[in-house]
């Protein structure tokens, strides 16, 4: 079904490509990029907009909303195949799967929330050594990339940011062995858990091979999700020594193409780490949740121009009322003028956000760093 | 070093069956299990509680000490009379109705027992009703609730309502925590305490216990 657009989109002089590259390297702009992350499962179902429109998912969202364009190419860089998806039992509001990672999960039937995991089918090495064997192959000609394909679909002149992924390196061995099942991973088998990093790097590495010599990327994307409102679900040491190490090898390879620009979704506390991801070349956070870690602003002051961040308006000002966003977006005009920032909600929008002050957020944002 | 500091330290560094093997020690060299337990194996979770707050440890050390305690007073336990018990008052706590996220109230079911407190787990998606009757049936001085969703927290407050309703507010405290809780929110709902981490909502919890 083809999207009807809500709303114009926001004026300006530049290319959308420009503007993003322009923004997130502090130099001029006509306006500041405008996107969004996404919403819940809930919005769609329950915001009269979305449901009188039929807008069912986060790309049609964007379609909407005419946001600015920003795309993202990405590699089959986990476990190929997965485990098999397997209903074990269903009650009128919970499903307890075994996902794709092999995990036993209870999910909520009518919630987007990450699902109550009870159990991990990946425990000891010999576990990892079926997994790797079986679903970890970096020779599994699935992770061939079409190159000719996205070259048709993302040519040279476009005038959107084209964004390259660089996966997890540690994020997806905490979806497969559980955020618990992870800590005592660490304890009981680091070598297992440095293999598991290893293979996680060469796999991404293998994609970026094929994909890099083709495509002038404006940015690089990852998602290790590792931290939450207390800190990282894993140890410093672990992180600085695990896994930093492998970053550095893949800041290597996007230097080499000229791609400086590098972000991680990860939610929560990120600073007791932030220093080794910076370290292994990530500089820019995303979406960062202003609950779980702090005002942007404490992070830039803090590390300079070394650090962007996309993201970091404050959801709970969005459920907050209008007097609540009005005073929070004001507190982000000098980021947007000093650049290296994209304001966003700080991670998907929550069903609690009215979708009238959503409106009243978009025309407020507009108003405020468009050219309206 | 002392044996019950010894404990303390391979408690901190998560060594679960050096725990085990210093706790058989202690026991044969006639040291009383509340002993063991209060300077050893507590000890050593208060300190690593403190670090927690101080930002020197995070959540994957606490997971580890306290499966080092846990190991620890399994060795305790057959040698436990009523009189070693350290009973320093008893929680009921869950996820509240509608959220299954569980990793915060489980650190801070953990702490909480670290800090030698009775702890009657829930679960998740746990209805007002539920906690509120455990509460009454097991005579418990706090209900601790959590919620991780924008969604769910608003639940809180049925718990705070109902315990009300079924007038015994006065007894029991309620405590509040996850991600979007504030202070400010639990003022308005009427619960009596949030705390910022898992370590200190255990110390809070041992302070309205101890009224």
């Amino acid at each position: 079904m083809k999207v009807q657009p809500l709303r114009e989109k926001w004026k300006g002089t530049m290319t959308d490509r420009e503007r993003f590259n322009n923004q997130m390297h502090y130099r001029s702009v006509d306006r500041c990029f405008n996107m969004e992350f996404g919403y819940w499962d809930e919005n769609f179902r329950e915001w009269k907009m979305f449901k009188d429109n039929g807008i069912k998912s986060n790309w049609q969202a964007d379609v909407f909303f005419n946001f600015d364009r920003i795309e993202t190419i990405g590699g089959n860089t986990w476990l190929n195949p997965g485990f098999t998806t397997t209903v074990l039992e269903e009650t009128e509001t919970t499903r307890t799967v075994r996902n794709g990672d092999g995990l036993i999960a209870v999910e909520e039937k009518n919630s987007s929330s990450i699902p109550h995991y009870i159990k991990s089918s990946v425990v000891t090495p010999d576990d990892w050594k079926k997994v790797k064997e079986e679903m970890l192959n970096i020779d599994d000609p699935d992770r061939i990339i079409d190159v000719e394909y996205l070259k048709e679909n993302h040519p040279e002149d476009r005038d959107y940011p084209l964004c390259v992924s660089c996966g997890s390196m540690i994020g997806k061995i905490r979806d497969m062995l559980t955020f618990e099942g992870l800590a005592y991973a660490c304890y009981d088998y680091p070598d297992m858990v440095e293999d598991m990093v290893e293979t996680c790097c060469r796999l991404v590495e293998h994609f970026l091979d094929q994909v890099l010599p083709h495509f002038d990327f404006d940015l690089a994307s990852g998602w290790e999700d590792i931290c939450f409102k207390n800190g990282p679900i894993v140890s410093v040491d672990f992180f600085k020594n695990v896994v930093t190490p492998r970053y550095k090898r893949i800041r290597n390879k996007l230097d080499r193409y000229g791609i400086d620009l590098w972000y991680t979704d990860c939610d929560g506390d990120v600073r007791p780490i932030l220093p080794y991801l910076m370290e292994g070349g990530i500089n820019c956070l995303f979406p960062f949740e202003v609950n779980g870690c702090a005002h942007p602003a404490e992070l830039l002051n803090e590390y300079g121009k070394e650090l962007r961040i996309m993201g970091g308006v404050d959801k709970m000002a969005l459920g907050s009322g209008r007097g609540a966003i009005d005073a929070y977006l004001k507190t982000l005009v000098p980021l947007v003028e000093r650049g290296g920032y994209i304001p966003f909600c700080d991670h998907r929008c929550p069903p609690n956000v009215p979708e009238e002050d959503y409106l009243y957020y978009l025309d407020l944002k507009e108003k405020m760093f468009g050219m309206k | 070093m002392g044996i019950f500091e010894e404990i303390s330290g391979a408690l901190q560094q998560g060594r679960a069956p050096k725990v085990k093997e210093l706790v058989q020690q202690a026991l044969d060299d006639a040291n009383s299990p509340k002993a063991i337990l209060e300077n050893g194996l507590l000890s050593g979770m208060a300190v690593i509680g403190e670090k927690f707050k101080n930002n020197e440890v995070f959540v994957p050390e606490v997971l580890i000490a306290a499966r080092a305690m846990k190991a620890g007073v399994e060795v305790l336990q057959p040698h436990m009379t009523d009189a070693d018990a350290v009973n320093k008052g008893k929680v009921v706590i869950g996820t509240v109705k509608g959220d299954l996220h569980d990793i915060g109230k489980n650190l801070v079911k953990l702490m909480m027992e670290g800090r030698g407190l009775t702890v009657i787990d829930l679960g998740v998606d746990v209805s007002a009703d539920k906690f509120v009757d455990e509460a009454i049936a097991n005579e418990v001085d706090i209900i601790c609730c959590s919620a991780l969703l924008t969604t769910t927290m608003n639940e809180m407050k049925a718990v705070v309502d109902l315990a009300k309703q079924k007038g015994v507010r006065e007894k029991i405290k309620i405590m509040v925590g996850g991600a979007p809780i504030t202070d400010t929110f639990c003022s308005n709902i009427g619960a009596d305490c949030y705390r910022v981490d898992a370590a200190s909502a255990a110390d809070a919890a041992l302070e309205l216990c101890a009224g």
